[in-house]
């Protein structure tokens, strides 16, 4: 405070030399009008220019009134009679110093008036032609590095300051950003804070005082801008206000960019998970001939093999391994299919018994000996999905229960509607599922704890791709024990009416 | 043991798959010429006498929808074609465009050997058709020129489009229909694709020939593709 007391002094001692001098000059300029005889109303006038003068050069309206009463007081000391006396002889000299003290006084009001006004105007047109200059460098500014040099540079060049830039990141740890200042020796303290515990110190600062301005985002604290305190405790009103819109205007550039940085990211994401679906398609769709290969192969050489002979467990082993790999494969081809968007899903309203009965015939393709109880509904239940896709759900749930159960197990599909949806359920009664394992059951890659991974294999993925397929025709898919008899009981339903939104 | 005598032309680019078809087909006793793209194939069968075809889909050179048209302008041999599982639109064009049948990759050898028999089976039938009027499957029959369908010695009451369909079904014994297909043969070809009614249709249908509809003995279901009368 006290830098700034001491400069309003040095004005007001400016002022009144100032004032002093030009009433000087009149009272001189009044002296030779008397040695030439003009006439006393030249002086008067002479002493309302000199305070017109004062009121044109000073601040306020202050040293244009003393001067006017000044003025009056000079003229009645130096020109009236008797000289060099206060003292007022001819009474009509009253109103003369009536008129001057009014003249004067309304004079200096209006031109310190005008001054001001015409001043305004100047910080005004001032201001916006910063803060135009100012938008139109932030538009071409393509990074933060920018952004942060012209806002840097504008306020050297408006302020004669040097001023510092706190970045605060998405990741909430700031970054510091000087610029050396155009006009100012220089720059003040400290290189960028590394750890968080010395931003949170800075923050506090940052924010506590007067020389911050933080730039304000529309959710968040976006940076703080930083001039240096003994300028900051100098500025005018009309200076604050052309720093806080140049924040603004910052503010809306570092939004922007950020917009802009964000959209690009969430680009490159998605362009990285298409780019990881199509590896992976392209991946399972070329280890389909090999594996077909395989399979038909052993199949071949099993058949020309005695069951005796111990070169057919090792073949049928080849044929079992290569089986459950084209399983995988066709789940994960499945599971890309819905990666890709829901796009992809082809709906159409489909026979449930059709269905039904296409994932059965798979099944029991590979274990024949088996049997599957299959009850449908009597009459047609048309459910909307994309059949190849729920037949690999009942492919996988029933392959699931082939596995988890002895040969003379009871297993069986039903389906029947209720409601608005339509019921697939897939019992068996075989040893069920443990209960540390029913809360994970549909995630990826999960396989029974109980077991070792490879003891598991198969229902890692299987289960979560059902779960996926159900969700995406906007149905829900659960597991459970059964209540009345051991076993498993595996239930998903599908809406029958397509429900648009959902795809 | 040599039961079957028929040349087997098989267009297959993957050795491995077409080594072990070659082996499981000449095992049974069928003469089988190998070729690996589709241009050899074409130059074959210009040259030799050829039973039936066996295409896999995915050739490097040529569109196996080519072949088949190229084919089907001057020969009626059973086709079938080999492809995988998520091609149903291209088994659908297959079967559409002149194809008899087709396996899904991986097919074991004995599915391979019934569709082959079965098709050469089903040629034979369809070149002595024209003379019969009654067909049979099982404890199905029907009578084309009385219009009627007996089940297990019983008449069966069949709705006119039940008729039609089932007519269809015997005149193409074994051999896979794509819905587009019957819905055409079935209802005219102005209908366009509903396959709902063909739905309805083959339901009610179903349940009055099969015991258990989810199970059909008859007329089985090809998913995303269409359906197929059995043959034995």
């Amino acid at each position: 405070m006290r830098e700034k007391n001491l400069a309003t002094m040095k004005t007001a001692v400016l002022h009144v030399v100032l004032t002093v001098l030009l009433l000087g000059a009149a009272t001189a300029v009044g002296y030779l009008f008397r040695y030439l005889r003009f006439p006393e109303t030249a002086t008067v006038l002479v002493y309302l220019l000199a305070v017109l003068l004062v009121a044109w050069q000073a601040k306020g309206y202050l040293f244009g009134f003393l001067s006017s009463i000044i003025a009056t007081f000079a003229y009645n000391y130096f020109f009236t009679e008797p000289h060099y006396t206060l003292e007022v002889r001819n009474p009509s000299y009253w109103i003369t110093f009536t008129v001057m003290t009014v003249v004067a006084v309304i004079t200096s009001t209006l031109t310190s008036h005008a001054k001001r006004s015409s001043q305004e105007a100047r910080e005004k047109a001032a201001e916006t032609k910063a803060v135009y200059n100012l938008t139109y460098r932030l538009s071409d500014a393509k990074n933060m590095q920018e952004i942060t040099g012209v806002i840097l540079g504008a306020i050297s060049e408006y302020f004669y300051c040097t001023a510092e830039l706190l970045d605060i990141n998405e990741s909430e740890l700031p970054e510091y950003r000087h610029l050396k200042p155009l006009y100012v020796a220089p720059e003040r303290d400290g290189g960028p804070p590394e750890r968080k515990s010395s931003y949170v110190r800075l923050q506090k600062d940052v924010y506590a005082d007067e020389a911050a301005w933080p730039i304000l985002g529309r959710e968040s604290v976006l940076g703080i801008i930083r001039i240096p305190k003994e300028r900051a405790l100098l500025m005018s009103e009309a200076e604050r206000r052309l720093l806080r819109s140049m924040v603004e205007t910052t503010a809306m550039a570092m939004e922007r960019l950020r917009e802009a940085e964000k959209n690009i990211k969430a680009r490159e994401l998605a362009e990285q998970e298409r780019y990881r679906g199509n590896l992976l398609r392209a991946i399972s769709h070329d280890l389909r001939t090999p594996l077909s290969g395989i399979i038909g192969t052993s199949e071949m050489l099993m058949a020309m093999t005695d069951e005796s002979d111990p070169r057919h467990a090792l073949i049928r082993d080849i044929c079992t391994s290569a089986d459950w790999l084209h399983a995988m494969v066709e789940n994960i081809l499945s599971l890309t299919r819905l990666d890709d968007g829901r796009l992809l899903l082809e709906k159409q309203p489909e026979a449930a018994e059709e269905v039904v009965d296409a994932a059965v015939n798979h099944v029991l393709r590979h274990a024949p000996e088996r049997e599957i109880a299959v009850k449908t509904p009597e009459a047609l239940l048309l459910v909307p999905m994309d059949a190849t896709l729920i037949r690999q759900v009942l492919i996988n749930l029933l392959d699931n229960a082939l596995k988890h159960t002895a040969p003379e197990d009871e297993l069986s599909v039903t389906v029947d509607a209720e409601g608005r949806f339509a019921n697939f359920t897939v019992l068996d009664g075989g040893t069920g599922i443990a209960p540390d394992d029913l809360p994970n059951i549909f995630q990826p890659f999960y396989t029974t704890a109980a077991k070792q991974a490879d003891a598991g294999r198969g229902i890692g993925l299987g289960l979560a791709i059902c779960q996926a397929i159900v969700k995406a025709h906007g149905g829900a898919i659960t597991a459970r024990n059964r209540p009345d008899h051991t076993g498993a009981e595996f239930k998903f339903s599908l809406p029958l009416e397509a429900e648009n939104e959902q795809v | 043991m040599n039961r079957y005598n028929e040349h087997v032309l098989l267009v297959e680019d993957d050795a491995p798959i077409r080594n072990f078809i070659a082996f499981a087909l000449q095992s049974e006793g069928f003469r089988c010429t190998p070729a690996d793209t589709g241009h050899a194939a074409l130059n074959l069968l210009l040259s030799e006498k050829v039973d039936l075809m066996l295409l896999d889909l995915g050739l490097p050179d040529l569109d196996g929808m080519e072949i088949i048209k190229r084919v089907r302008e001057w020969s009626d041999m059973p086709i079938l074609v080999v492809s995988a599982r998520d091609q149903d639109k291209e088994k659908a064009a297959a079967l559409d465009g002149g194809a008899d049948d087709y396996l899904t990759k991986p097919f074991s050898a004995t599915e391979l050997l019934a569709r082959v028999r079965v098709a050469l089976r089903h040629l034979y039938k369809q070149r002595g058709l024209q003379t019969q009027t009654s067909l049979e499957v099982g404890g199905l029959s029907i009578d084309l020129k009385k219009r009627l369908v007996h089940l297990d010695g019983e008449e069966l009451h069949v709705t006119p489009l039940e008729y039609s369909l089932l007519a269809l079904f015997f005149k193409n014994i074994g051999k896979v229909l794509t819905t587009g297909y019957i819905i055409r043969e079935v209802w005219g070809a102005g209908y366009g694709s509903d396959t709902q009614a063909l739905r309805a249709l083959m339901a009610g249908l179903r349940r009055k020939l099969e015991e258990n509809p989810a199970k059909p003995r008859y007329i089985k279901t090809e998913i995303g593709v269409g359906y197929r009368l059995v043959d034995e």
